[in-house]
This record gives structure tokens, sequence and C-alpha cells, in this order.
């Protein structure tokens, strides 16, 4: 039986329809997409029948083939076979190791390039060709339009590679309600799913990334502590080991790609293997004159990899440190990511706690079923309490004299957050600066990760010290950076022009994005013309709505300015003229914010008034 | 507003405020909205913050007590001996972690003792020159236990 939906009074005209909002989990070696489907979360199968989805994409015919086919190609065509991009995206050639891939590998103006027998493919394209696919099956398989979805990162991942993830899912044609890190996502599936309460470490060892945060959850809010981690460990520096005492052990010299990619296979089956067995024979023929004999222990595997292990407990001890509380102040420790699984890190784990863990949620799956529940949340299909408070796990700041590190922002600050830092001008006259920003901890600017220069023009010409230029840093919910400057003296705004040190510069997307949708002008135009006018009508019932609940916050003269662009804005609606549409809603916009912000107080308000009642209890 | 404040109470009322007007409750609401909703997040953070941390609140009292950011006071010679002290010891012990973790501990009972003179001069004398003096002492004390922290995680990471 149909549910009959009946809005809450003054809230919104429209009774609310159930939007298709999905989690995506875009893994370095498998993505899934879940949803929440009549009031329960699960993962959407594949095609196949599978809930992995492998992320490999095979680049030879028309088509990208992705997932499972493309992984079986991987060992017949290495070089047109791109897997684990995760590692590649919001990088530039200079900051990986060309020698692990068996990928041809160049730099494409100023982003990593990868020859295919279809042309250079970026990270980015690579990834939205996996998110597109994950895009259809959501799609397939509950019949209706993708409304949006929440994409998850690790939570290490500095600003170039949320960017850059968040533009291949632009790429392909996802509305991304909100990048959300995966431990956290983690600790949602948890969370909604006890009632926990308390401090909790979520430790994700994925296939090529580590993070371990710490959550306070109470009440249905999680408040991230502290996140820590490392963008370049996973799962696969653990088939690397084994893939060098291979070599070792057996006396091979690898340089043919094949018999590469043919090891890397049979490192990774030797790990998972060792998850259950307490050692394993391994006779494999390679090729014509490589036999592979030998014979190795869990012990003997722990013993190789203890420095991977170790960095892993390091960097949870620092998070704790961070969070200003000790072991015995965590009530419980999750585990997700596929290579939790080995006993080596569950051993780690389990001793530096000193506690059992929680795992009854299958580690491949619980990111992805998190960020299903918040996507489910953020597109308004249910009333669930719930809201994430996340942390910028890298601090910003900028290059001064010397290549000094001034920091703005300091790491594990609460998202949104923006500071504001003054600069002044080093010569007489001079009219524009460069302002370098970089994200890190160390003090010298050649230790952090340079992420942009960001051109100030426009600074009117006075004596050399006198300008005084305001620039603040915002970083939003998603943990984007941008940045906006004004000079104090004179109220100018200066022009800014961002190069981003990796990644793409915001024409080269709009590039991309016009280039994929390869449309006629015409239909350029009408699509245009469509997307001002569902902005046009949004804002129009938004201010109707709005007046009708606080018109007491305006004075009289506010409120008929408001009502006449108002009417103007509505008569024009039901014209084409798109410049006199996006005229007026821009001017509708202005003339409201004053009264958007007087709104935003007096729920603020009516909120702390309305639960002081009750002793500020939730 | 005082310094020795009810930091439970500060924590409930922060999360209440949150629930309202953070950006993730704005994701389908018109641009005018999501707007208000980052800036008005924004300085929330920022309050909660300037609230939470001690140094910051007294930084913040300060300043709206003595309505001026100026920062007349210099440390004492005492205080400048002592910092002298503390540098060179940082630096003889710089890789060795269990001095760190000892003189961590010892820098920790320093910022203790500072704090609960902080109060006093704010909350009691409501002296705000002398709260300037002690705010700088433990604005340093706090520098040197961050750079101990880094010199652990350094030794820690490699």
């Amino acid at each position: 039986m149909a549910l009959l939906q009946i809005s809450e009074p003054g809230k919104s005209t429209m009774p609310h329809e159930h939007r298709l909002a999905v989690g995506i989990d875009l893994g370095t070696t498998n993505s899934l997409i879940a949803s929440v489907v009549s009031g329960a979360v699960s993962i959407l199968e594949q095609g196949n029948k599978e809930r992995l989805l492998p992320s490999v994409v095979h680049y030879s015919s028309s088509n990208p083939i992705v997932g499972s086919e493309a992984k079986n190609l991987q060992i017949k065509d290495p070089k047109n076979t791109i897997s684990s991009v995760k590692r590649l995206i919001g990088k530039n050639l200079s900051d990986i190791d060309t020698k692990f891939y068996s990928l041809d590998l160049k730099d494409d103006d100023g982003v990593i390039g990868i020859q295919t027998d279809k042309g250079i493919k970026n990270p980015i394209e690579v990834s939205s060709d996996i998110l597109k696919k994950l895009k259809e099956t959501a799609e397939e398989s509950l019949g209706n339009e993708l409304y949006g979805a929440v994409i998850t990162v690790p939570a290490y991942f500095d600003d170039a590679q949320r960017q850059a993830t968040k533009d291949s899912a632009k790429l392909a044609g996802i509305n991304v309600l909100r990048l959300i890190n995966e431990p956290t996502a983690a600790a949602v599936a948890y969370g909604l799913d006890q009632n926990k309460e308390g401090n909790f470490v979520i430790f994700d060892l994925g296939g090529g990334t580590f993070d371990v945060s710490i959550l306070n959850l109470s009440k249905g809010i999680f408040e991230v502590q502290a996140t820590h981690g490392d963008a370049n460990l996973g799962g696969d520096d653990y088939d690397q080991v084994i893939f060098e005492w291979l070599c070792k052990s057996n006396k091979i010299n690898v340089t043919n790609s094949k018999i590469k990619q043919k090891l890397f296979a049979l490192s990774r089956e030797i790990k998972e293997a060792l998850t259950n067995k307490d050692s394993i024979k391994i006779n494999e023929t390679i090729d014509k004159k490589i036999n592979i004999q030998c014979e190795l222990s869990q012990q003997e595997f722990e013993e190789i990899t203890k420095k991977l292990t170790k960095k892993t407990i390091s960097s949870t001890l620092q998070a704790l440190r961070d969070a200003e509380l000790s072991v015995s102040q965590i009530q419980g420790v999750v585990m997700v990511g596929g290579s939790t699984r080995m006993p080596c890190i569950q051993n780690a784990v389990k001793e530096f706690f000193k506690q059992p863990l929680l795992n009854n949620l299958n580690p491949d799956e619980v990111v992805a079923l998190g960020a299903a529940q918040q996507a489910n949340i953020l597109a308004g299909n249910t009333n669930d309490n719930l809201l994430l408070l996340d942390v910028i796990p890298l601090s910003l700041g900028v290059e001064t004299m010397g290549d000094i590190v001034e920091r703005i922002i300091p790491r594990n600050s609460t998202l949104p957050v923006s500071m504001g830092q003054e600069f002044t001008t080093y010569k007489d006259g001079q009219t524009a600066m460069i302002i370098h920003v970089v994200q890190g901890e160390r003090d010298l600017v050649r230790d952090c990760r340079s992420l942009a220069k960001f051109t100030l023009k426009g600074i009117p010409p006075l004596v050399a010290g006198a300008a005084k230029i305001l620039v603040t840093f915002q970083v939003d919910a998603d943990g984007l950076l941008s940045v906006s400057a004004k000079e104090q003296s004179t109220g100018i705004q200066s022009k800014i022009e961002v190069k981003p040190s990796y990644g793409l510069s915001d024409d080269k997307v709009k590039k991309m994005l016009e280039d994929s949708f390869n449309l006629a002008s015409e239909d350029k135009e009408s699509r245009a013309l469509s997307e001002i006018k569902i902005e046009g009508s949004q804002l129009l019932e938004m201010i109707k709505n709005a007046i009708y609940e606080d018109s007491d916050l305006l004075k009289e003269k506010e409120l008929n300015l408001l009502q006449e662009t108002l009417n103007e804005l509505k008569k024009s609606l039901e014209s084409s003229d798109r410049n006199n549409i996006e005229e007026l809603t821009k001017k509708l916009n202005d003339d409201s914010q004053s009264f958007a912000a007087k709104r935003m107080d007096r729920s603020i308000q009516k909120a702390l008034t309305g639960k002081s009642l009750n002793s500020l209890e939730f | 507003m005082q310094f020795n404040i009810d930091l439970d109470r500060l924590q409930k009322s922060y999360r209440i405020i949150q629930a309202e007007i953070h950006p993730d409750k704005f994701v389908s609401a018109s641009q005018i909205e999501k707007n208000q909703s980052l800036i008005k997040s924004t300085e929330v953070n920022d309050a909660y913050q300037t609230l939470k941390n001690p140094i910051k609140r007294a930084r913040y009292l300060i300043k709206i007590n003595l309505k001026s950011e100026e920062n007349n006071s210099t440390l004492p010679p005492s205080f400048l001996m002592q910092q002298m002290e503390w540098e060179e010891h940082l630096e003889s012990i710089s890789e060795q972690k269990s001095e760190l973790e000892k003189f961590r501990l010892l820098i920790n009972g320093e910022y203790q003792k500072n704090l609960s003179n902080l109060e006093s001069v704010c909350d009691t004398d409501k002296n705000w020159d002398g709260a300037m003096e002690i705010l700088n002492e433990i604005q340093f004390i706090d520098k040197l236990n961050y750079k101990i922290i880094q010199q652990i995680n350094l030794i820690e990471t490699k």
C-alpha cells in the first residue's frame, strides 16, 4: 500500500517525492554502490550479480569496458587496462613511482596521462567511467533517474584529490550531494545500526589507502575528533612485498610487464589465502622459463610486512594524541576495508587497543552502506536525525619569504571552516601578487604539497606595505578550498586566477564536460534555458515561503522591494528570455541575502530556546 | 562572560545549532540558503573553537575587555630564561622518545598551572593586563607542547 505523504505545515507546499539517492564507495581495487530501498540499506548488484565492481577500465573498443570483464583483460592487455587509478587521481607524474605501473604514463599538462589505444586518458576520465557504470547499475536496478550521490573519499585525501574526485563525478553526470570521508561513512553504518555512544576508532585499510579516524558519537551527532592516515598505503603494498619476496627467493628479475602482472596477481592470491591458513605452498608456472616453487608461512608474512603494519599503528597513535584521548577512553574499534581481514593487522590492532574489534559488518561493504544512509538523509527522504561534523585532515598554509609555510587552517578543524589572513605589498605601486597555497604539516614549502597558486590582480597601486589585502580561505563541507580576496582600505575585490598545481583547471573541466555531452548549439541553448528556469522558480518558491513565514523580519520597504522583484521574475519565467530570467534571478538573490541571514538567525534562536526548556537534552 | 565556562553545555548548544544550520541540512535548498548556511555554520564553528579552547577563549576575553588587540606586555626575564632552558632541553633530547614523553608531561603540568592562574586573574581579579601576561606564557608553552608532539610523531614515522 502506498503511504500518503503529508507535508509539515508551512514547510513546503509540495509533498516530498522519494528521490533516488545512492552512496558510492569509489575504491582503489573495487567500487560499490548502495541505496536505501523502502527503509532498508543494501548494496546494489551489478548486471552479473556481483556486489563488487572491480575498479578496472579497459580501453580498446569504442566504449570503455568497466569491471570484471576489464579485469580479465589485465594480463592479456596490460597497456590498455587501467587499475588502481585512485592512486593517480589528483597527482602529477613526479608524485608517483612509475616502475610500479605496467601502464604508459606521461605528463599531460600537469596531470597524469595514460596512453592507451584509444588516446590519452587522465585519471579523472577513468574514474568517471567507473562512476558512469555504477550510475547505470543504480538506474537499471531501481528503475528511476538518479537524483544524487554521496561519494566517499579517504579521510586523508588532500584538496587536489578531493577536487579531482568531484570533477570525475560531474563528468559522469552525477549530482554530488556530498563528498564524505570513508571512515565517517563506516561509522554511520555502525552507529545507525547499533545506536552506539562514545568515542570510536575507525581503522580503515583499503586496497591503496589507509585512514584512521576518531569520532565521538552522541544521539545522532558524529563529531570527528581527529583523523590521520596515509594516502599511499594499502593492501596493494602488502602484495608488493610478497611480489618482491617471490622475485628474491626465486631469483627472478622481471622486466616484462605481462609477467609482472602475473606475479602481482599471484602475490595477491597468496595474501588472500593466508587470511585463513597458517602457511601456503606455491607451485606455479609463470612462463616457459619461470617456475615458482616456495612456501610462505603466516609468521614469515607478518615479519616481511612488519614495517607496513607498524606505519598503521603509529598513525593511529598520532590520531589519538590529536584527539587528546587515551586507549582506555575508546569504546569501540571498527575495522573497515578488505585489507583488515589480514590476521597480522587484526592482531596488531587488537593488541594496541586491548579490546575485541567490531567487524560484524562486511568490511568491503560498510563504507558504501554508510554513504547510502547519509545520501538518503541528504536527499530528504527520511527524518532521521543525523549530523556528520567532519574535519580537514591536513593543515592549509601559504608560502612566505624563505620557503617557510605560514599555517592558516590547522588540521582537524571542524568543517566548514574559514580563516582570513592579511597580506601586504612588497614594492611601491604593486598591483598583483601571487599566493601559493600548500597543504601539509611540515614547516618548509618543499616538504608540503603544493595545491595552487592564486594570482591576485587589481590591487590599487599604493606605496609598499600600504595596501592591506585580506585573503579568505574557505573550506566547505566537502572539504574543498576556495579563496577570495579584498583590499581592506578601498574595499576593492581582487580578481583571482587559480592555477592548480595538480589536477585540472575549471576551464578544462568545463571543456571536458561539454565534449562529453557533444550537444548541438541549439540543444545547449535550450538546456541552458531550462536550467536557469529551474533555478529561478526554485528561488521564487523559496522566497515566497520565506515571506509567508517570516515577513515580520522585513521592513515595509524591503518587503515591497522583494515583492516587486518576485513578481517581475514570475512574469519573466513564463517567457523564453534567458538573459532577463538570469538577471532577475540574480537580483532576487542579491536582494534577499540579508533576509536569508536573519531567517537563519531566527531558526538558531528557536532551536536554542526550544531545547533549553529540556535543559539542552536532545 | 567568564573564563570558566560549562564546557558540557557549550558542546550541547553547539550541536543544537549545527543540527539546525549545517550545510547538510540545505543540500537540496536554493543557492541563497546554501550560501547562508555555509557562512553561519562556519561562524558557529569558529565561535565554538574560540570558546572551547582555553587559550583562544582567554585571548577573546582579553580582547573584548581591553578593547584593544595590541599586545604591549613583555615576558618577565625569569620566564625568558625558562624558555631558553626548555628549548635547549628539547634540542638535546630530540631523538629520544621516552625523554620527549617525560618532557611533555612536565610541560603539560606547567600548562595546567598557568590555566588555573588565568582563571583567577580573569574571573576573580578582572586584571586584564595580568591576564595578557599569563596568556603570553601559556601560548609559548602550548607551542612548545606542539613541537614536542611533532618530534614524537616524527620519530614514530621513521
